[in-house]
C-alpha cells in the first residue's frame, strides 16, 4: 500500500488477496473491512527496483538481451529476446516452463507468453487467460483478437475516450479504417497496435550491453570452490577461442556471471590492459579477482550455471615470434609479457596502479609531467621536451614551506633555512631561474617563482624557491622547498 | 689450471664448498681505508694470479647461482676500482642488490644513485624499466620524469608502479621478475623490513629472470638477507666546474657487502653529461673545496 487520494490504497497484491475481491486502487480501510485479517505493507518502489535489477542479471542465462520493463509497461517485468535462443534449452515449451519452475521456486508468481513480438507477450501475459501461452509465428493478431483495450499498453485517457465510444476490445479496434482513428487519437494509438502486431519495430533497451561472444555452461552439481569456478571459466573461455580467432579478435573487457539457485548472480568484470586470448592469463586474472572479492566467495549452496561474456573484444596484431638469434627480436614495440604483466598488477594494486610518466607543455614543475596509467596510453617521446633549467628526479608532492630563512641580499638564495624541523647552512647555490605563472590558465594569480638549486654543508642538495619578490611595504616572501636532488 | 678443470668434471660440488673461504671475507665490516693492505690484495699484482683467481671467482658463481647456459652479462658501472672488488666487471646481471642510505637526509642520495644504476641497465638492456615504489616507503617525493631524464634514465620506457604498503611492493617486484616481460631492470621501494626468507625468493627470481634487481631500503635497514651486494650511499658535496657551477652529483658510495667480492668506499661522481659515473677524486680534484670532502673521506681505493 502507499498513500493516494482519500488515504492508504493498494498498489499490489498477492494470490490470495486478488481471489478475495480486492482490486489494485482501493482503499486500504476499505479493503480492511472486505477482508479479515489482511496484511499490508509500505511500498518500497526502490527496492522494487532493485529486485527487478537482479532478477534481469539472473535472466542473462537464458539470452544476452534481458530488457526490464519500464514505467510505460508498469516495471513489474521482463523482456527476453530469446531469438535463437530456444533450441539451447530444447525449444520454447521446455525454455518457458524452465523458466516458470525456476521462477516458482523463488517465490514468485509468474506470467509468461512467448510471441513474435514484444507488444503481444506483453499484452497476453497480463491479459490472456492462460499460463505460459506461446504465440505461434505469424497469428498473434488471432491472439489479440479477444484481448481487451488495456492490453495495448494506451495511455489513461486514449484507454477511457475508446471506452466511451464503444470499443471493449483490440479485435473491433483492428476492423476500423485507420484514418479516422489517427485523426482523432493521433498517431500512438495505431503504433502501439502495429508494435503489437509486428507492422512496426519496438526496440527493447537491454540493462546491460549485449555481448559480443558468449558461452555459458549448467552444471550438474553445484560448484562451491574457486579453484571449480576458475576451471569452469577456463572451458567457457576455450569454447570462445575459435571465435575469437577466426575474427582475430582479443577479449578486451570480459564479464563471469555465476548463477546461484537461489536467484541470485555474482558478476565479475575485469578489463585488460590489451587484447588477449591467453587463456591461462585471463583464468589468473580471473582467480585473483576472486581473491579480492570484499564478501569473499559467496557460493552458498554452489553455483549451478556460468556464463562468460565477452563485453568488448578489439583486433589483435600477430606477432612474428623472434628467431632466437641473439638481435632477431624486433625491437620496436614493448615486450609481449608486458601486458598481462599489467593485468596481473593492476588486478591485485588496483586499476591505474601501473603508470607511465607523459611530458607536457607547461613551464610550472609539477605541470610538466603527468603520470597516466600505463594501459590507457602508449609511451610518450621524451626526447622533444626539455626544460631549460636543472630538475631534480624527486619532486615534493606540494612545496614545503622553509622556515627561519636568512639571506645576504634579499633577492639572493637563502645562507640558511629550516626544513623539516633540520637547520641546514647553504654552502653552495646556484640560480636563480624564475618561472612565471601561466597566466592563460584562468585562476592563476600566484606570484612568480625563483627557483635555486642549493647545496648543505652536509652534501645535501635541494631545490628551493622564492614565492614573488621583496617589495618595500609587502608582506616578505616565503620560501618553499620544491624537490631533492640525489 | 687443475682447479679449474676440477670444477667443470664430478668434483665440481666439492671445489665450490673449498672456496667458500674467499667468499666469507666480504661480509666482514666495511673496510676501512687501511685495510686494504691485506696480504691477498697484494697478490692482485700478479697477474697470472688475478686471472686465475678471477676465473675461480666465475666458476664458484656460477656454482652458486646454477646458471646452465652462460649467465647474464654484469651490469658494468665503468669504474674499474670498484669492478675490482666485485666478482665480474658489474654488477651481477640476475641478482638482488640493495641499496640504502647511510642517514634520513641521505635518502635522496641512494635514490640517485639507484635511478643512476638505472641509467646504465637501461642503456645496456633492451626492455622497459620497472620502478615499484611503495606509497610508505618514501616521504621525500615522488620520482620526477624531467630529473630523471636528467639523470640519463629514459622516461619513456619507465613503468612506475605504485603500491600501497611496502609488502604488496615485495610481491610486485617478483610478480614483475616472474613474468616474461623482459625488463631490463627493475627497482622497488619497501619500508617493509626484508627477511632472510622474502629476499632469497627476490634474489632466486631475480636470477631466474636474469635481471638485476635494485632494493632501496630505508636508513635503519638491518638483518640478514640474500642480496648479492650490499650499497650504503650518503651524499657527498657536489662537483663543480671552473665557473663553479654544479657538474656532477657526488656520492659516498659503500661497498659493505659483496658475495665473492670485497668491501669497499669510494666517492663517485655521476657525470650530468655523459651519463656515467667516475671516482670523484681523479677528475675533479680542483673543484672540492679544501677542507670538506676530502679530509673527511679519505680514498680508499
Amino acid at each position: 500500500m502507499a498513500p493516494g487520494t482519500g488515504g492508504a490504497r493498494l498498489v499490489a497484491l498477492n494470490d490470495a488477496a486478488w481471489r478475495s475481491g480486492l482490486a489494485v486502487g482501493d482503499l486500504l480501510s476499505n479493503a480492511r473491512s472486505k477482508v479479515l485479517g489482511l496484511q499490508s505493507r509500505e511500498a518500497d518502489p526502490a527496492a522494487d527496483d532493485a529486485a527487478l535489477h537482479r532478477l534481469t542479471l539472473w535472466c542473462l542465462r537464458y539470452t544476452p538481451v534481458v530488457a526490464p520493463w519500464d514505467a510505460a509497461n508498469g516495471a513489474d517485468g521482463l523482456f527476453l529476446d530469446i531469438t535463437g535462443c530456444a533450441h539451447l534449452f530444447g525449444g520454447e515449451e521446455k525454455l518457458l516452463a524452465d523458466l516458470a519452475t525456476r521462477l516458482r521456486h523463488f517465490g514468485l508468481c509468474p506470467r509468461l507468453a512467448i510471441a513474435d513480438t514484444a507488444g503481444a507477450a506483453w499484452a497476453i501475459a497480463r491479459h490472456g487467460d492462460v499460463d505460459n501461452a506461446i504465440v505461434p509465428p505469424g497469428v498473434q493478431q488471432d491472439a489479440l483478437r479477444d484481448l481487451p483495450l488495456a492490453a495495448l499498453r494506451l495511455s489513461a485517457s486514449a484507454q477511457e475516450i475508446l471506452c466511451r465510444l464503444g470499443f471493449r476490445r483490440i479485435g473491433e479496434l483492428m476492423r476500423q479504417p485507420r484514418a479516422p482513428l489517427v485523426a482523432r487519437f493521433g498517431a500512438s494509438l495505431l503504433e502501439r497496435l502495429d508494435q503489437a502486431l509486428g507492422r512496426e519495430p519496438e526496440p527493447l533497451s537491454p540493462q546491460e550491453p549485449p555481448p559480443c561472444y558468449r558461452a555459458q555452461a549448467a552444471f550438474v552439481e553445484p560448484i562451491t570452490t574457486q579453484a571449480h569456478v576458475v576451471e569452469a571459466a577456463t572451458r567457457l573461455l576455450c569454447e570462445l577461442t575459435p571465435a575469437l580467432m577466426r575474427a582475430a579478435a582479443g577479449v578486451r573487457v570480459l564479464r563471469l556471471l555465476l548463477f546461484r539457485p537461489d536467484g541470485e548472480v555474482l558478476p565479475l568484470q575485469i578489463g585488460l590492459a590489451a587484447p588477449s586470448r591467453n587463456i591461462p592469463h585471463i583464468a589468473r586474472l580471473i582467480a585473483m579477482k576472486l581473491d579480492r572479492l570484499p564478501a569473499g566467495l559467496q557460493a552458498e549452496f554452489g553455483f549451478e550455471a556460468a556464463a562468460l561474456h565477452v563485453l568488448a573484444a578489439e583486433p589483435i596484431r600477430e606477432r612474428q615470434a623472434a628467431l632466437g638469434i641473439d638481435g632477431g627480436e624486433a625491437d620496436s614495440g614493448e615486450p609481449a609479457g608486458l601486458a598481462p604483466l599489467i593485468d596481473r598488477l593492476e588486478q591485485r594494486l588496483g586499476a591505474g596502479a601501473v603508470r607511465r610518466l607523459h611530458a607536457r607543455q607547461s613551464h610550472i614543475p609539477e605541470r610538466a609531467v603527468a603520470a597516466r596509467p600505463a594501459a590507457d596510453e602508449p609511451a610518450s617521446d621524451w626526447r622533444i621536451e626539455t626544460p631549460f633549467g636543472i630538475r631534480p628526479p624527486l619532486l615534493l608532492p606540494r612545496p614545503e614551506e622553509a622556515a627561519d630563512i636568512m639571506a645576504m641580499v634579499p633577492e639572493g638564495p637563502p645562507r640558511r633555512f629550516r626544513w623539516r624541523g633540520a637547520l641546514h647552512d647553504v654552502a653552495h647555490a646556484e640560480g636563480p631561474e624564475r618561472i612565471a605563472p601561466e597566466w592563460w590558465h584562468p585562476g592563476q594569480d600566484a606570484p612568480e617563482r625563483d627557483y635555486y638549486v642549493v647545496e648543505d654543508t652536509g652534501g645535501r642538495r635541494f631545490w628551493l624557491y622564492r614565492a614573488g619578490r621583496y617589495r618595500p611595504g609587502h608582506a616578505v616572501p616565503r620560501w618553499f622547498v620544491h624537490g631533492l636532488f640525489p | 689450471m687443475q682447479l679449474i678443470r676440477n670444477s667443470g668434471g664430478p668434483g665440481a660440488r666439492a671445489a665450490g664448498r673449498r672456496s667458500d673461504t674467499p667468499s666469507a671475507v666480504p661480509r666482514l665490516l666495511p673496510s676501512n681505508p687501511q685495510a686494504d693492505d691485506r696480504p691477498h690484495a697484494a697478490s692482485f699484482a700478479n697477474d697470472a694470479g688475478d686471472s686465475r683467481l678471477a676465473a675461480l671467482r666465475r666458476t664458484v658463481a656460477r656454482l652458486e647461482t646454477g646458471w646452465l647456459g652462460a649467465p647474464p652479462p654484469p651490469l658494468s658501472l665503468d669504474l674499474p676500482d670498484i669492478h675490482r672488488h666485485l666478482p665480474d666487471a658489474g654488477l651481477a646481471g640476475g641478482a638482488l642488490h640493495e641499496v640504502s642510505a647511510a642517514a634520513y637526509g641521505d635518502i635522496a642520495a641512494s635514490f640517485g644513485f639507484t635511478a643512476a644504476l638505472m641509467a646504465c641497465a637501461t642503456r645496456a638492456r633492451r626492455g622497459p624499466a620497472l620502478l615499484v615504489v611503495s606509497r610508505r616507503g618514501t616521504d621525500v617525493g615522488s620520482p620526477y620524469g624531467h630529473g630523471l631524464r636528467r639523470l640519463g634514465l629514459d622516461v619513456g620506457r619507465l613503468l612506475l608502479v605504485e603500491t600501497r604498503t611496502g609488502k604488496d611492493a615485495l610481491w610486485a617486484m617478483e610478480e614483475i621478475l616472474r613474468a616474461d616481460a623482459g625488463a631490463a631492470v627493475v627497482a622497488g621501494i619497501s619500508e617493509t623490513p626484508l627477511d632472510l626468507t622474502m629476499s632469497r625468493r627476490l634474489n632466486l627470481a631475480a636470477s631466474a629472470a636474469g635481471t638485476p634487481l635494485l632494493l632501496l631500503r630505508p636508513p635503519a635497514a638491518t638483518g640478514l638477507s640474500a642480496a648479492t651486494t650490499r650499497w650504503r650511499i650518503a651524499t657527498a658535496p657536489a662537483g663543480r666546474d671552473r665557473f663553479e657551477a654544479f657538474a656532477g652529483w657526488r656520492w659516498r658510495v659503500a661497498l659493505e657487502r659483496c658475495r665473492n667480492g670485497r668491501a669497499g668506499q669510494w666517492t663517485v661522481e655521476w657525470d650530468h653529461v655523459a651519463h656515467r659515473f667516475r671516482l670523484a677524486e681523479v677528475v675533479a680534484d680542483r673543484a672540492v673545496p679544501a677542507g670538506t670532502g676530502r679530509a673527511r673521506h679519505r680514498r680508499a681505493v
